[in-house]
């Protein structure tokens, strides 16, 4: 195996995933975001001084969501760190700053190349379905714009709507559902090999350690850590069990 | 020092204050927010169009189609059922930004909770909104730029980094990442999660071993739909019978 540090040996698609092109393609929609919180924090700032708001309290409030969106902004970069490994920066950046959240974007891009076969991470993926990707992340996404550019001033009435139904019942469907996907997801990578093995289970006792440890003493940001750094420790599983008893399907 | 001045102002004109957020400052939200938000939805086709008209990529329609259709059938309720449950937290304003932006319970509502805290404001008022719609402004500005130089930082680390790692990165970040995330979900409904689990693992055997060959092109949507139905149908009848509840009625 070639050894070089510097040799780009990352698959073929990478090359095209981290050009300016794609960086620059990027900009139009981070412009919108942007564009829509400057127009918002405008409006919110003079009528809410004419709805009686002070000036220090206002200033305090944005402040207050500067200084709280650094941690959680850091730990969301710790989780990036998989889609730029996958998908490649720009659109990991696009992904995360409009929409989406790991959650969402990694699943959806696994959906996308394995209409080919593959899983995310294998070896020669095609540049096809690299961009069946890109497509089934930026279409799975605008799900929740369209519902949210359409159906927020109707909330109330939805709601009222729903909760006639049962609404016990209802997020515990949702979780269900939200189970089954990422069972589906599970069974491929456990099914994959050993190592990947390690990392699933590895990755799910962390997260559940660091959620248990949360929530006992009430910390929060080892919640705003907990994806990060479970992350990182079945990732370590992973290469440990590769080192070790290699793989043994 | 105006502390206690500004409170008797803002309670002296609440009802005149209510006014203003609800003739002037909603008004104006639904309608931008409205259309900020189905301009990304245009926008964020960028880096496809990118893709086939700088580098002539376009996957058969029936991939993108059969990409989509798995992902509906995987999060389309999330489209619906977490707007409906955020909303009453985030407020009018915040359910266009959050949803915009995205990292919504992990970044934006720790954000708003943590300003109205700060800024005295009593929940659910229109200025505890206004409040949350600035910090959330706020939030957006600073992980748009954090993230932009993270994300070029870390791909120029991520080319550095010797074989081994770059390959555990591609190869293991992911698996844990799912395990993770399903231990999340799972830690409320443990025998959903391993029901579900039990049913996914059945499947994703029965389409490598080649059971499911009868099915028309590559069974994948079988295994998805099967594992995503199966375990919600399962649900409803365990909630039915008394064996699952949600996690609040345990805890207290």
């Amino acid at each position: 195996m070639v050894w070089h540090e510097l040799a780009p040996i990352a698959p073929a698609y990478m090359e095209i995933a981290n050009s300016p092109w794609l960086w620059l393609s990027t900009v139009p929609v981070v412009l919108a975001v942007l564009l829509q919180a400057t127009l918002f924090l405008r409006r919110a700032w003079n009528d809410g001084r004419e709805m009686g708001l002070s000036e220090e309290k206002l200033k305090t409030g944005f402040k207050t969501g500067l200084i709280s969106a650094i941690g959680p902004s850091v730990a969301v970069l710790a989780g990036m760190l998989a889609l730029i490994a996958t998908v490649g920066g720009p659109v990991a950046w696009m992904r995360l700053t409009v929409i989406g959240s790991v959650a969402f974007e990694l699943p959806a891009a696994e959906l996308g190349v394995s209409q080919f076969g593959y899983s995310l991470g294998d070896e020669g993926i095609t540049e096809t379905a690299y961009a069946t990707a890109v497509w089934s992340m930026t279409l799975g996404g605008t799900g929740w714009l369209l519902v949210s550019a359409f159906g927020t001033r109707h909330m109330e009435t939805f709601r009222t709507k729903i909760s006639n139904g049962n609404e016990k019942l209802l997020p515990v469907i949702s979780a269900a559902a939200m189970l089954g996907a990422f069972a589906y997801f599970l069974s491929g990578e456990v099914t994959a090999g050993t190592p990947e093995t390690g990392s699933v289970a590895v990755g799910g006792l962390a997260m559940l350690a660091l959620l248990h440890l949360a929530d006992s003493r009430d910390i929060q940001w080892i919640r705003e850590w907990s994806l990060g750094i479970a992350m990182f420790v079945g990732l370590l599983a992973g290469v440990a069990v590769q080192v070790t008893v290699g793989g043994w399907w | 020092m105006a502390k206690g001045q500004s409170k008797q102002v803002s309670k002296s004109q609440s009802a005149d204050g209510s006014d203003v957020y609800e003739e002037q400052f909603i008004p104006y939200v639904n309608k931008w927010g409205r259309l900020t938000n189905l301009l990304a939805v245009a926008l964020s086709l960028g880096p496809a169009v990118t893709l086939l008209v700088v580098f002539d990529i376009l996957p058969p329609s029936s991939a993108i189609i059969g990409a989509f259709a798995a992902v509906a059938v995987t999060f389309g309720w999330a489209w619906v059922i977490e707007p409906l449950s955020y909303y009453p937290v985030l407020g009018i304003p915040g359910t266009y930004m959050a949803f915009l932006s995205g990292n919504i319970s992990n970044l934006r509502l720790p954000c708003a909770a943590a300003a109205q805290e700060a800024a005295d404001v009593e929940t659910g008022t229109p200025q505890a909104s206004i409040i949350s719609t600035v910090a959330i402004a706020a939030s957006i500005f600073v992980n748009t730029a954090m993230l932009g130089i993270g994300a070029f930082a870390l791909v120029s680390v991520f080319q550095a980094l010797p074989e081994l790692w770059r390959n555990a990165l591609e190869s293991y970040l992911v698996p844990a990442v799912f395990g993770a995330i399903f231990a999340q979900f799972g830690r409320d409904y443990p025998k959903v999660a391993g029901i579900g689990f039990g049913i996914a693992l059945s499947m994703t055997l029965l389409l490598e071993l080649g059971f499911l060959a009868f099915l028309p092109s590559y069974p994948l949507y079988a295994v998805i739909i099967v594992s995503v139905f199966g375990t919600t149908l399962i649900a409803r009848w365990m909630w039915y019978n008394d064996m699952i509840s949600p996690p609040d009625e345990d805890d207290e």
